[in-house]
């Protein structure tokens, strides 16, 4: 078994690496998920791999470790809140913006994409509206998929999804609209995978390469980090908004404890969140 | 590629099987490992990466990657085990034997995907 204090070290390694916050309940958790790439990198102890990850400055192990601790739960038009309030609201408000010349394109980052769905779901949502909005071309959108995991990330590119990934949110009606239908598995059509780029990035460093925002999805996510992580990445993701830009969170997640950067909204049945008015922000991108 | 999955639950491999139709490889199934020798000696070595259930009947996971080490043919076909629980000396012993890398259930697509790039050396 894993000792308390190797756990420490280890846990204290995640959150440093990745913002991941590991109570001690979670011994079991590291001792099953890392027990195998303890013995693939040739140590002994989780101590020995604990110092192996802080020596490879190659960040091969960190990411291995870390690929090994997250999970990876996502489907399409998870929640369905979103998606409604982007077709009803959002795209309807950034549609007459783009038509009346005053912007070039909306600009959406989803910060943990996962196999693809939520980004994919955004881009068929666009795609949906832009059957109403005939002046709207595809490239009036930019979506930006980024997550930690390059398994995950991996999967998400090729587009491809078995049977069981494809009945988690997907109506046959799209499904039949914006998937090619293969001997095994359905592949995602170009139209769509087109519309999205997908990149790794860690939550935990510099995301201020991505450029302003105008929609930031960051769901189900924050759950996973501490305290002064989930402020840290908010007040991050605030200077990354446009002004007046948006933010989503998971159903179940609230951020009134962390920040007062934002507005909550409401549409519907949906909640989401809005960067307060006439506050323009000029905070530096910095990083734990 | 090739994949070969060795294990005694059908519903596993079946999983395991949708995972290679994710990727868009070729699936080959055997339910112990006196089938999966004969399966490897049938196709003539020509598997990319074996999926290997450590507890079978007949010949189990750990006889079998014996013989496959023991097999100048065969020996460079990576494997990876797989296995319920986490068993420090088993795993240590596959490791020891030969086997690229370790697989404890339950797993999900994502991590059955990350194993199968990894025993590939398929960067993703």
């Amino acid at each position: 078994m894993i000792s308390l204090e190797e756990f420490h070290l280890i846990r204290d390694y995640i959150e440093k690496h990745c913002g991941i916050y590991l109570s001690d309940e979670k011994v079991y958790l590291v001792e099953t998920r890392l027990t195998a790439l303890m013995f693939e990198q040739g140590c002994k102890s989780f101590r020995e791999l604990y110092q192996k990850a802080v020596l490879d400055r190659t960040h091969v192990l960190r990411d291995k470790i870390i690929e090994n601790i997250t999970t990876n739960e996502t489907y399409w038009f998870r929640d369905l809140h979103p998606f409604g309030i982007l077709d009803e609201v959002l795209f309807k408000h950034y549609a007459d913006e783009i038509t009346a010349g005053r912007k070039d394109k909306i600009r959406i980052w989803c910060s943990a994409c996962s196999t693809g769905q939520e980004p994919y779901s955004i881009a068929m949502t666009f795609r949906e509206f832009m059957r109403e909005n005939h002046r709207l071309r595809p490239d009036h959108i930019e979506i930006t998929a980024s997550d930690i995991s390059s398994t995950v990330l991996f999967i998400g590119k090729m587009g491809r999804y078995d049977n069981l990934s494809m009945s988690r949110g997907l109506s046959e009606e799209f499904r039949d609209r914006y998937f090619v239908r293969g001997d095994k598995v359905w592949t995602i059509k170009d139209e769509i995978k087109q519309m999205v780029k997908f990149q790794k990035l860690n939550l935990q460093e510099n995301f201020h390469h991505l450029g302003r925002q105008d929609i930031v999805f960051c769901r189900n996510i924050l759950i996973y980090f501490s305290t002064e992580f989930k402020q840290n990445i908010l007040r991050r993701i605030a200077s990354l908004l446009r002004p007046n830009g948006y933010l989503f969170l998971g159903a179940s997640e609230s951020i009134i404890m962390y920040t007062q950067e934002y507005e909550m909204l409401r549409h519907a049945m949906g909640l989401y969140y809005q960067i307060k008015q006439n506050e323009e922000k000029h905070h530096a991108y910095s990083v734990r | 590629m090739r994949i070969l999955s060795v294990d005694d639950s059908a519903a596993t491999r079946q999983f395991i099987k949708k995972a290679v139709d994710v990727l868009g490889f070729e699936f080959l199934e055997a339910a112990d490992g006196r089938e999966g020798l004969e399966i490897l000696k049938r196709e003539n070595g020509r598997i990319d990466l074996i999926l290997l259930d450590r507890h079978m009947p007949v010949m189990d996971g750990m006889a079998m990657l014996e013989e496959l080490k023991a097999d100048d043919k065969l020996r460079m076909i990576p494997v990876t085990m797989v296995t319920v629980e986490v068993e420090r000396a088993e795993i240590q012993r596959a490791i020891a034997c030969g086997a690229k890398n370790y697989l404890i259930k339950p797993f999900t697509q994502e991590n059955l995907i990350g194993k199968i790039l990894e025993g590939l050396n398929i960067a993703p």
